[in-house]
C-alpha cells in the first residue's frame, strides 16, 4: 500500500495484512480499474462531455431556428444573462424555494424522524406511508396539488383556508407557496429517514445518564441529539439543498413558470428547447452548474459537510 | 441460486429490450412507403380523420395518411414539434400548424415552400386575412384547412344589444354586476387579446422582422382598457389565470354577461348547461375606439410539409384533396371549424353548423387581424408580449405600462436577453 | 407506554397526523379520476357520482391509438434496462470500492457524489444537440444513458454500504483455495450481494421511473421513447380547449400503483438503502 493515496489511509488501516505491492496486489488494483472503468465512462459521457459542450455552445451564438447565423460569441451570452433582471429574479425564486422548502423539511423531518425513531407502535404503519411520498413520481405529486388548488377543480377553495375563491396560481406569492408546499410534502421523508439513520447511531447509554442527572427531554435534544447529528444533518441538508436548487417538476405542471415564478431550470429549458437558442441557454447552464459548486463547496467548508465520499477516512 | 435468479432477470431484460427494438422497427415499416405522418393536435369532432381517410381511400392506394396526435395547448404541440425539427427529424410529412408559427419554422428551412401548381387551389376564395398567415417573404409556406376567430358570446336576457366597444361592455357588466370571461393567463390567449386590443386601437406590434411599431397614443389606448377591465369588479377572479376553457367554465356557471371566446362554447353550452344556451347571442368581437372597426383574433391551422419529408409530393396531393370545399365543409360539421373559403358561409350546411351566426363568422374573419406570425422569432415575440402586459389586473399608469411593452417587444424581435 | 395515558394520546394522534399527510394527495387524486366530466369541478373530496371511464379513456385505442399504453411500455422497459445496467456497473465499481485497494479510489468516489449532485438543466441543451446529431433522440438509448449516468451515484453508494457488510473472511477463504479475484467475486460476493443489489435496483428504478426533465427534452412520440410523466404533462384533452383532467388523475394513480406496491412490499429494504449510504457518514 505504499501508492496509497492520502485519502485512503483508513481504508488500509482496515487490511493490516497487506505488505508491499505483491502479485496478487497489482492484480488486485487492475482488476478494480477495470471494474470501476465501465461505470466512470459512462458518468463522464453524460456529464463531463456535455458540460465542456455547454461551455462551448455557450460562447458561440447558436439558434437552430436560425441556421444561417452563427459564430463565436465571446462572452456576449453570458453578459446578456447576467446583465438581464429576469436573471436575478429567477436565481431569487430559486433560492427562496430552495431556503423556505429545506428550512421547513429540516424541522418536519426532525419531528418525523423522532417520531419513527421512539415510537413504540406504529413504526411500520408511519415508514410505510412516509414512503409513498418518496416514491410518488414528482409530476404525479405537482398534478395531485395542482388539481387540489386549482379554482376549477380543487377543494382547498371549499375549505377554511380559503373562503372566497382564490385563484392560487394567480400570483406569484400564493403560486410560490404552493410549489413550497409540493415540494416540502414530497421530499420530507427523504430527510426524515436520512435524519433517523443519524439517530439511529446515538448511543442510548446517553440519554439514560442524562436522564439520571435530571436533564429534561428539551435539553437531552439539544445537548446530546443535535451535537451528535451534526454530521448526519449537514449530509441531509447538502442533498436537499442541491436537490431543491434544481425545483423544476413541480413548477413546469403548476404554473409552467407564469406568474414569474420560473425557477433557474425551468429558465435553461425555456431558452433551450422552447426558444432552441442553445447558444444562450447554454450560458444559463453553465451558470447554474457554476452556482451548484458554490453551494456544494459552502457546504463542505462552512459546515464541514463529511458527505458520505469521505467514509472511508473515518 | 440468487446468482441464476439475477441471470435470468438480466436474460429477461435483454429479452424485453430486442422486442423493444422490434417494436420500433415495426412500427417504421409498418409506415411503409407510402404512408404519410401528419403531426397534428386531436381534433375532437374527427373531422381532420374522416377527411384524411376519405382522401387516401379516394387516392387509390397512393398514399395512405396516419396521424401522430400533439398536446392540446399550442405552446406544447410548437414545444414537440420544434424539437423534433430541430433534429431533423425525417419521419414527419405533414405538420398541422398553428397560424402563428409560419414565419418561424420557414426561416428555420424546417418547411417546404408551397409548389406553384398547389398555390391556386390553396388560395382559392380564401379570406385575405388567413392567406396572410400563411407566408413568409412573400412565399407561400403553409396551406390554410381551417380557421376560427372569436366572437363576442353575450346573454339576451340581461341585454337587448351587444355592446361595439370595450368601454361600453365594460359598462354593462359593472351595471349588472355581472363579469366578463376573457384570457388573462400568461399564455398565447394573452397575444391574441393582447393583438386584437393593439391593432384595434389603430397600430401594431412590429412592422417589419426586426422593427417595433407600438405607436404611442394608440398603444396606451389599448392597454387602458385592458388596464380597466384588469381593474373592474367585472373581471372573473381567475382573470389572470384564465384560459378559454376556464372563460367557459365561468359562463356556464352562469354569473357572467359577456365572454370573449371561440364557437366551441357554443357546442359545450348546449350539452353542459341548456338553460344558458337558450339565452346565448353571438356579435362581433367588440372594439377599443367607438366608431372604428374591431380587429377580431385569428386561430386556425394551416397544413405544412416537412422540409426533411422524404415524400413531399405524395405530401401536397393529400393536401389538396383535404382542402377541397367538400371537406371543408365536413371538418366544420363534424368539429365546429369554420372554412377558409369566404364562398362557403352561404352554403346551407355551414349556416346549420353557426345557426344564426354564420354571417357573423364570416365577418369577424373577414375583419380579423392576425398576429405578427411572420416575425421568424415569433416565440421570442410572443413570450415578450406576454410579460409586457401580464398580470391585466397589474398594469400600471400608461406612461409605465407603454414603456414596460415596448421594451420587452424590442428585446425579444432583436432576440436579445431571457424570457 | 400504556394505552390511556396521555403520552400515548399524543403519540397517536402524532402517527395518525403523519400518515394522513402522506397518503391524503394519493387518496384525493384516486377520488378525483373517478369523477365524471360534469363533476370533476365541483371541488368535492368524495364524488357525487363514479365513473371508471377516466381509466377506460388510457387504454381506448389499443397499441397504437391508445394515449397511454405505449408510454407505459416505454416508462416499464427503459427504467428496467436502466436499473439492470446501473446495477450491474455499479456493483463492479462497488466491489472494488469496498474490497479492493487501488489508487484513484477516492476520486471514484468523490466524483460519483459531485455527479448526484449534478444538475441535469446543465447537461440537457449539449444532450439534445449530441443526440440529433448521432440520431439517439426519441429512442430507448437516448434515455437509458442519462438515467444510467445519474443512477449510477445512487447505486454505487448504497452498494458500497451493502458490500463493506458482507463477511470479509469468505472471499479470503475462496482465495485460499485458489479462486481468482473474478472468481472469488462471482462464486462468494455475488451470492451475498444479492439482497442489496435488490435495495439499489429498487432505488434505481423509482429514480427512473420519476425522471420528468429528461423525459421531455429528449423524446418526443409515444411511438419513440416518450415515459408517462412525459406523456401526462402533454395528454389532449376532449376539445383543443378542455383540460383533461380526469384523465391525468387516472394515469398518474396508475403509476403510482408499482410505488405503492414497492413501498408496502420493501418498505424495510428501501428505509435500509436510503438510510446505508449516509450512516457511515
Amino acid at each position: 500500500m505504499s501508492s496509497a493515496a492520502p485519502p485512503q489511509v483508513g481504508a488500509a488501516a482496515q487490511k493490516p495484512k497487506k505488505v508491499g505491492l505483491t502479485e496478487r496486489g497489482r492484480a488486485e488494483r487492475k482488476l478494480a480499474w477495470m471494474l470501476c472503468a465501465p461505470a466512470v465512462f459512462v458518468m463522464i459521457l453524460v456529464t463531463a462531455y456535455p458540460i465542456g459542450y455547454a461551455l462551448v455552445l455557450s460562447l458561440r451564438e447558436v439558434d437552430l431556428r436560425f441556421p444561417n447565423e452563427g459564430g463565436f460569441a465571446g462572452l456576449d451570452n453570458y453578459i446578456t444573462v447576467l446583465s438581464s433582471g429576469l436573471w436575478w429574479e429567477v436565481v431569487f425564486n430559486t433560492l427562496l424555494i430552495t431556503v423556505i422548502s429545506v428550512i421547513i423539511e429540516l424541522i418536519l423531518g426532525m419531528i418525523i424522524a423522532l417520531v419513527m425513531h421512539r415510537a413504540i407502535f406504529g413504526r411500520g404503519a408511519v415508514r410505510t406511508s412516509v414512503l409513498i411520498p418518496y416514491g410518488i413520481v414528482t409530476v404525479v405529486a405537482a398534478f395531485a396539488w395542482f388539481y387540489a388548488f386549482s379554482p376549477e377543480t380543487g377543494f382547498v377553495n371549499n375549505t377554511f383556508l380559503s373562503p372566497d375563491d382564490k385563484a392560487w396560481f394567480g400570483e406569484k406569492g400564493s403560486a410560490l407557496t404552493v410549489v413550497i408546499f409540493a415540494e416540502v410534502w414530497k421530499t420530507t421523508p427523504f430527510m426524515a429517514l436520512l435524519l433517523l439513520a443519524g439517530l439511529t447511531t446515538i448511543d442510548e447509554g446517553l440519554y439514560e445518564a442524562a436522564r439520571v442527572d435530571g436533564a429534561s427531554a428539551w435539553q437531552r435534544f439539544v445537548r446530546i441529539t443535535l451535537p451528535l447529528m451534526k454530521p448526519a444533518i449537514a449530509v441531509a441538508l447538502l442533498f436537499r439543498t442541491l436537490d431543491a436548487f434544481r425545483v423544476f417538476d413541480s413548477i413546469f405542471v403548476m404554473t409552467r413558470g407564469a406568474q414569474d415564478t420560473q425557477s433557474v431550470s425551468i429558465l435553461g429549458y425555456d431558452q433551450l428547447i422552447s426558444r432552441l437558442n442553445l447558444g444562450l441557454g447554454s450560458a444559463v447552464s453553465v451558470l447554474i452548474f457554476l452556482m451548484v459548486l458554490i453551494i456544494a463547496f459552502i457546504f463542505v467548508k462552512g459546515f464541514g459537510a463529511s458527505v458520505p465520499g469521505q467514509e472511508e477516512g473515518r | 441460486m440468487p446468482g441464476r435468479v439475477l441471470s435470468r432477470v438480466v436474460a429477461l431484460v435483454a429479452i424485453l429490450a430486442l422486442s423493444a427494438g422490434l417494436y420500433a422497427c415495426g412500427g417504421d415499416a409498418g409506415g411503409g412507403r407510402n404512408t404519410l405522418k401528419f403531426y397534428i393536435f386531436n381534433e375532437p369532432g374527427g373531422g381532420p380523420q374522416k377527411v384524411a381517410d376519405q382522401c387516401s381511400k379516394d387516392s387509390g392506394g397512393k398514399y395512405k395518411i396516419d396521424f401522430t396526435f400533439l398536446p392540446n395547448q399550442a405552446d406544447a404541440q410548437r414545444e414537440q414539434l420544434v424539437r423534433r425539427l430541430g433534429a431533423e427529424d425525417e419521419s414527419i410529412d405533414l405538420i398541422g400548424m398553428d397560424i402563428i408559427w409560419t414565419g418561424e419554422f420557414a426561416n428555420a428551412g424546417w418547411l417546404d415552400p408551397v409548389p406553384d401548381d398547389v398555390v391556386g387551389p390553396a388560395t382559392e376564395n380564401v379570406f385575405d386575412s388567413v392567406l396572410a398567415t400563411a407566408k413568409f417573404e412573400d412565399r407561400m409556406y403553409v396551406v390554410p384547412i381551417w380557421s376560427n376567430t372569436q366572437l363576442l358570446w353575450y346573454r339576451k336576457d340581461k341585454v337587448d344589444e351587444p355592446p361595439q366597444t370595450w368601454d361600453q361592455m365594460i359598462d354593462v357588466a359593472e351595471r349588472e354586476k355581472l363579469k366578463i370571461q376573457v384570457q388573462g393567463n400568461r399564455y398565447e390567449g394573452l397575444v391574441v387579446w393582447a393583438n386584437a386590443m393593439i391593432q384595434s386601437a389603430g397600430t401594431e406590434f412590429v412592422s417589419g422582422p426586426t422593427e417595433v411599431a407600438l405607436e404611442e397614443e394608440p398603444t396606451k389606448r389599448a392597454l387602458a382598457v385592458m388596464r380597466r377591465l384588469g381593474n373592474s369588479a367585472a373581471a372573473s377572479t381567475d382573470i389572470d389565470t384564465s384560459n378559454e376553457d376556464s372563460a367557459r367554465l365561468g359562463f356556464e356557471k352562469g354569473d357572467s354577461i359577456f365572454m370573449i371566446n371561440y364557437p366551441f362554447v357554443y357546442t359545450s353550452a348546449k350539452e353542459n348547461a341548456p338553460k344558458i344556451f337558450k339565452e346565448m347571442g353571438a356579435a362581433v368581437y367588440p372594439s377599443v375606439d367607438e366608431g372604428k372597426e374591431a380587429k377580431p383574433p385569428l386561430g386556425g391551422i394551416n397544413i405544412g410539409v416537412s422540409a426533411f419529408s422524404k415524400k413531399k409530393d405524395l405530401a401536397y396531393d393529400a393536401i389538396r384533396c383535404m382542402i377541397k370545399p367538400e371537406n371543408q365543409i365536413t371538418i366544420a360539421e363534424m368539429g365546429g371549424l369554420p372554412p377558409v373559403r369566404e364562398d362557403l358561409y352561404d352554403d346551407p350546411k355551414i349556416k346549420k353548423v353557426y345557426p344564426g351566426f354564420a354571417d357573423v363568422m364570416r365577418e369577424s374573419i373577414r375583419l380579423a387581424g392576425p398576429r405578427p406570425s411572420e416575425s421568424p422569432a415569433y416565440t421570442d415575440l410572443s413570450l415578450g408580449i406576454q410579460r409586457g402586459v401580464h398580470p391585466v389586473t397589474k398594469i400600471g399608469d400608461p406612461d409605465a405600462a407603454y414603456e414596460q411593452l415596448r421594451d420587452f417587444v424590442e428585446q425579444a424581435v432583436k432576440r436579445e436577453g431571457l424570457l | 407506554m400504556k394505552r390511556g395515558t396521555r403520552e400515548y394520546t399524543i403519540w397517536s394522534v402524532g402517527i395518525v397526523a403523519i400518515i394522513v399527510a402522506a397518503l391524503f394527495p394519493v387518496f384525493w387524486l384516486l377520488m378525483l379520476s373517478l369523477k365524471t366530466p360534469a363533476t370533476v369541478g365541483d371541488g368535492r373530496l368524495w364524488p357525487k357520482e363514479f365513473t371508471f371511464a377516466n381509466y377506460e379513456a388510457l387504454f381506448t385505442g389499443g397499441f397504437y391509438d391508445s394515449p397511454f399504453l405505449r408510454p407505459l411500455i416505454n416508462s416499464i422497459l427503459i427504467a428496467l434496462i436502466a436499473t439492470t445496467i446501473a446495477i450491474i456497473l455499479a456493483s463492479f465499481t462497488a466491489y472494488a470500492i469496498a474490497r479492493l485497494n487501488f489508487p484513484g479510489k477516492a476520486l471514484v468516489l468523490a466524483g460519483s457524489l459531485a455527479i448526484a449532485m449534478f444538475p441535469p438543466i446543465s447537461v440537457v441543451g449539449p444532450l439534445f444537440d449530441m443526440w440529433r446529431a448521432l440520431g439517439i433522440y426519441d429512442t430507448y438509448p437516448g434515455l437509458i444513458i442519462p438515467y444510467l449516468t445519474f443512477a449510477l451515484p445512487l447505486a454505487i453508494y448504497t452498494l458500497v454500504a451493502f458490500f463493506r457488510e458482507i463477511p470479509w473472511e469468505l472471499e479470503q477463504a475462496a482465495a485460499v483455495d485458489g479462486a481468482t479475484p473474478m472468481q472469488a467475486f462471482r462464486k462468494v460476493i455475488v451470492p451475498l450481494a444479492t439482497p442489496g443489489m435488490f435495495t439499489a435496483a429498487i432505488l434505481v428504478f423509482i429514480f427512473c421511473w420519476n425522471d420528468f426533465l429528461f423525459a421531455i427534452t429528449l423524446t418526443s412520440s409515444k411511438e419513440g421513447a416518450q415515459t408517462v410523466p412525459a406523456a401526462l404533462a402533454f395528454f389532449t384533452g376532449e376539445s383543443q380547449f378542455t383540460a383533461p383532467t380526469g384523465n391525468i388523475a387516472a394515469a398518474a394513480i396508475l403509476v403510482t400503483i408499482p410505488i405503492i406496491l414497492f413501498v408496502l412490499f420493501f418498505q424495510r429494504r428501501i428505509v435500509a438503502g436510503l438510510t446505508a449510504g449516509a450512516v457511515k457518514g
